[in-house]
């Protein structure tokens, strides 16, 4: 059986026992893969997996039209599944049910903590791409005025369109610090100014949290190369802290936690 | 006949730059081809569909609409003068141009929008007949054709195989662009390639009467699913030209700035006192929708949507607007049987 | 060159006065004598400007003065963000910038003669308390007028000097009332909900004119009520207040359907808003 097809199986049977009302998975339109939404064991048929399906669906948890349909299943790859794991950990969640698929295999359905120990066995090193590891080299040898000036040039392209946020399954804040006005925090102007600030804290506030999985780079209409950002605060934090997001639901945010052995270098 | 050779379309934008043109042009930037302003050394590259529509050079991501000098509790108005320069957009795609068309009568249906006119006035569209297309692209399901010319000033075609271009003025500006560039014109004959094939993907008209009749469709609820509420689609749009006003400033001065904004953000229509009258994304993509196939019809005799196919390119659901328009024109169909 | 639709005119504050918590009232008078002209050469009441501080931005009201005193023009808000607040925050003498007028209005010179029924609920009387002035300024051009107004408690109710003397004229019927519990012990007014007040008072509907402005909530309940009494949807007015920014037809925020409601209305009759699609409003 295909992957695709025991996909289907599963979310069918879902369904049918009445464990999930709706089940996200992938669909294809074209050539493309779109996020299907199945709620009639009748209509699992759209659903597929292949190499091509990249979407983080972690995301639809956070959608008020989808937490009022009731128990959803989610068809995730690894990325899914530590989006899940992180949003467990920040207590968005407290149960899962997913269709784990691996790029070699699918492990059928599994609870949160079933996701949990299969990251861990499985995919505990999940490294990212050589050509971004080669960019990031590539930026780390830049001088700061080099590095300012290719920010610079990448950040003017940004449209504050926030797609970005909207794909990243992590940004679930009800109301985000660029919508704040009383008082105005961030310049709404998509130029120069706001938009340093606005990729900056964009950025901050995944350090820790941030697992990788390239939905905001992906989403970016204007190609901005959002991972170098998140890659460089992603080796910063594994380096300070020891810590790699998405693996233990019962994990202490890094930056909302402190520990005794933290290094207190950086304070003088 | 006025001829370029394929690969002297830096020549041109050069030629122009010197005439005192600013140069817009699809450059390549990183895995996209970008619409940006064109400088020496810079190469073209007309073959993708740029990511970004012309838009933003006509009608700016962000724009000074009014300054103030502060002073303690007081203020004075100062000079805010629109930014319009003599422009040359070179190899913009028809869909891009006729999109153009449209946002005239937002901005001149009843109030006048100095800068835009300015800017339109000041600019010169070199529409590029498209050779190829993608499977997003439907201009001719909503009017238009892969060498459509409305809105554009000037044409550019590719002949004898792709291997030279004709260039063709449309009117005044066209004609003056064409004089500006004549160093690098020859004159000679070359055999103009074909348009590329866009098949027709949904009738337009049906999408219009069926928006009529379904505002409310269990479509709507569907699409909000899916839909994660940013605001790609409407920014990468060339049509789509709604909106904010906002103040910022310093304490010895204030600006008031005109910065896009769209209908697909939770915020777009949220009243101060909390109650929001398109609560949901559901809300949202009927409004997209309507709006682009039946109340700009209804106001202004047109589409909102000239099919460029980028929205639907960038959407991070891979959601597309023809896909639905298809969708919704099949529906039609069969309940007519 | 300057965009010439978002150059605003300067006013002065010459008066403010708090009506509610929250609310308040403020007379402000043009800097520059040719922004007044041209102001009362196209302002009729049921428009709206756009009034705002530099640095924090522009906000959409009613203009709440009505076009027969010509000196100066009054608004009422209510503090709900950063532009009201710093509106708000303004004191006599100091200025504000604003552009309009913006919109239609009333058509009240094809009720001459008629009676007017005017239905309002907390902030929604500044809309039509312009034209309540502009009614009573003209005495002998129209009916008579009933005037039902609502709020939450007494201290919400808006205009408590104006209410006094319109109860004490001979030619206004005035019912006011408050929500159940937001009476005091020496309210003299109504008790209960202005759709339940307004059917109480039943002002006759045939032939007369309705305008109503408040809560959506007190509007949907409202509507039916006119109805019952006889009034025509045609003859029932009301005054949308959508979200605004540029007020001139462009920016989109206040779209319903294909209306602009900052160009086509604000003002409605029933019988338009029932082509509308509802929900958008």
């Amino acid at each position: 059986m295909s992957t695709s097809e025991a996909i289907r199986a599963d979310a069918a049977r879902l369904l049918a026992e009445g464990r999930a009302k709706l089940v996200i998975g992938y669909r294809a339109r074209g050539p493309h893969r779109a996020p299907a939404f199945v709620s009639d064991p009748a209509g699992v048929d759209v659903l597929i997996y292949d190499n091509l399906c990249k979407q983080n669906l972690a995301v639809y948890l956070r959608k008020p039209e989808v937490r009022s349909r009731g128990p959803v299943a989610v068809v995730a790859p690894p990325a899914v599944m530590r989006s899940l794991v992180v949003l467990a950990a920040e207590s968005q969640l407290t149960e899962a049910t997913v269709l784990a698929v691996g790029p070699d295999a699918y492990h059928g359905v599994l609870d949160l903590a079933g996701a949990a120990a299969l990251l861990k066995e499985k995919y505990a090193d999940l490294a990212p791409s050589p050509e971004l590891l080669e960019a990031l080299a590539k930026l780390d040898a830049m001088s700061p005025q080099e590095r300012a000036r290719f920010w610079t040039d990448q950040f003017a392209k940004c449209t504050r369109c926030y797609a970005c946020r909207a794909a990243c399954p992590l940004c679930y804040c009800a109301r985000c610090i660029v919508e704040k006005n009383v008082p105005q925090w961030i310049s709404t102007a998509a130029a120069q100014h706001g938009n340093f600030a606005w990729q900056i804290i964009r950025a901050f506030h995944q350090a820790g949290r941030c697992t990788l999985c390239g939905a905001c780079e992906a989403a970016c209409p204007q190609g901005i190369p959002l991972m170098l950002l998140n890659l460089a605060l992603s080796e910063e934090v594994a380096k300070q802290f020891g810590e790699k997001p998405g693996y233990d639901p019962a994990a202490k945010p890094v930056i909302g936690s402190w520990k005794p052995d933290d290094d207190q270098g950086f304070v003088r | 006949m006025k001829i370029l050779d394929a690969d002297k379309l830096p020549d041109l934008a050069a030629v122009l730059a010197a005439a005192g043109y600013r140069v817009v042009a699809p450059v390549r930037d990183g895995a996209q081809v970008r619409m940006a302003e064109w400088k020496p050394g810079l190469a073209i590259d007309a073959g993708p569909i740029p990511a970004n529509s012309v838009k933003e050079f006509l009608f700016p991501r962000c724009e000074v609409i009014a300054r103030y000098s502060l002073d303690g509790d007081s203020f004075a108005p100062q000079p805010a003068p629109v930014d319009a320069p003599k422009t040359a957009v070179l190899a913009v795609r028809p869909c891009d141009a006729a999109a153009m068309v449209a946002l005239d009568k937002v901005f001149n249906w009843e109030y006048r929008d100095d800068a835009w006119n300015a800017r339109r006035e000041a600019t010169t569209l070199v529409a590029l007949v498209c050779a190829a297309a993608d499977d997003e692209c439907f201009c001719t399901s909503v009017g238009g054709a892969p060498d459509a010319r409305l809105g554009a000033d000037a044409v550019l075609r590719c002949a004898d195989g792709a291997s030279k271009f004709i260039l063709e003025a449309l009117g005044e500006k066209g004609q003056a662009l064409l004089a500006a560039a004549a160093g690098v014109l020859a004159d000679g004959d070359a055999r103009p390639d074909p348009p590329a094939s866009v098949p027709v993907r949904f009738d337009s008209k049906a999408v219009t009467d069926w928006c009529g009749e379904n505002f409310e469709s269990p479509l709507w609820r569907d699409l909000g699913l899916a839909c994660l509420g940013c605001g790609s689609c409407a920014y990468a749009c060339p049509v789509c030209h709604c909106f904010d006003i906002q103040d910022e400033g310093t304490r010895s001065e204030a600006v008031r700035l005109r910065n896009w904004d769209t209908c697909g953000l939770a915020l777009f229509t949220q009243h101060s006192g909390g109650h929001n009258p398109r609560p949901d994304q559901a809300a949202r993509w009927r409004q997209r929708v309507m709006h682009k196939f039946r109340y700009f019809v209804e106001r202004f005799g047109g589409l909102a949507c000239t099919g460029c196919g980028r929205c639907a390119r960038l959407c991070p659901a891979r959601l597309a607007i023809s896909q639905v328009c298809r969708e919704i024109d099949e529906a039609r169909k069969a309940a007519a049987k | 060159m300057t965009i010439a639709i978002y150059q605003s005119a300067m006013m002065n504050i010459v008066l403010a006065r708090d009506e509610a918590p929250d609310v308040r009232t403020l007379r402000l008078q043009f800097a520059d004598e040719a922004d007044r002209v041209r102001f009362f050469q196209k302002y009729r009441v049921g428009m709206f400007g756009l009034y705002g501080v530099p640095g924090a931005g522009e906000s959409a009201f009613c203009v709440a003065s009505p076009p027969t005193r010509t000196g100066y023009v009054e608004c009422t808000f209510r503090r709900t963000g950063r532009v009201t607040a710093a509106i708000r925050d303004r004191e006599v003498g100091q200025a504000v910038t604003f552009r309009g007028p913006y919109g239609n209005s009333f058509p009240i010179e094809s009720w001459k003669g008629r009676a007017i029924v005017f239905i309002a609920g907390g902030i929604g009387l500044p809309p039509i308390r312009s034209v309540i002035w502009n009614v009573l300024d003209r005495p002998g051009d129209f009916g008579p007028v009933t005037i039902v107004y609502g709020a939450r408690t007494v201290a919400d109710l808006v205009y408590k000097d104006e209410l006094a003397d319109w109860g004490a004229r001979p030619d206004v019927k005035l019912v006011t009332a408050v929500d159940p519990g937001g009476e005091t012990p020496d309210w003299k007014g109504q008790v209960g909900f202005v759709p339940f007040v307004l059917d109480h008072a039943a002002p006759p509907g045939a032939g007369a004119v309705a305008l109503v402005c408040g809560p959506p909530i007190m509007i949907k309940f409202t509507l039916p009520v006119l109805l019952k009494l006889g009034f025509a949807p045609k003859d029932v007015y009301t005054t949308l207040e959508n979200r605004m920014k540029c007020g001139v037809g462009q920016c989109g925020r206040c779209n319903v359907g294909s209306t602009y409601v900052c160009r086509d209305g604000p003002v409605f009759t029933l019988d338009q808003l029932r082509h509308m699609p509802a929900a958008d409003m």
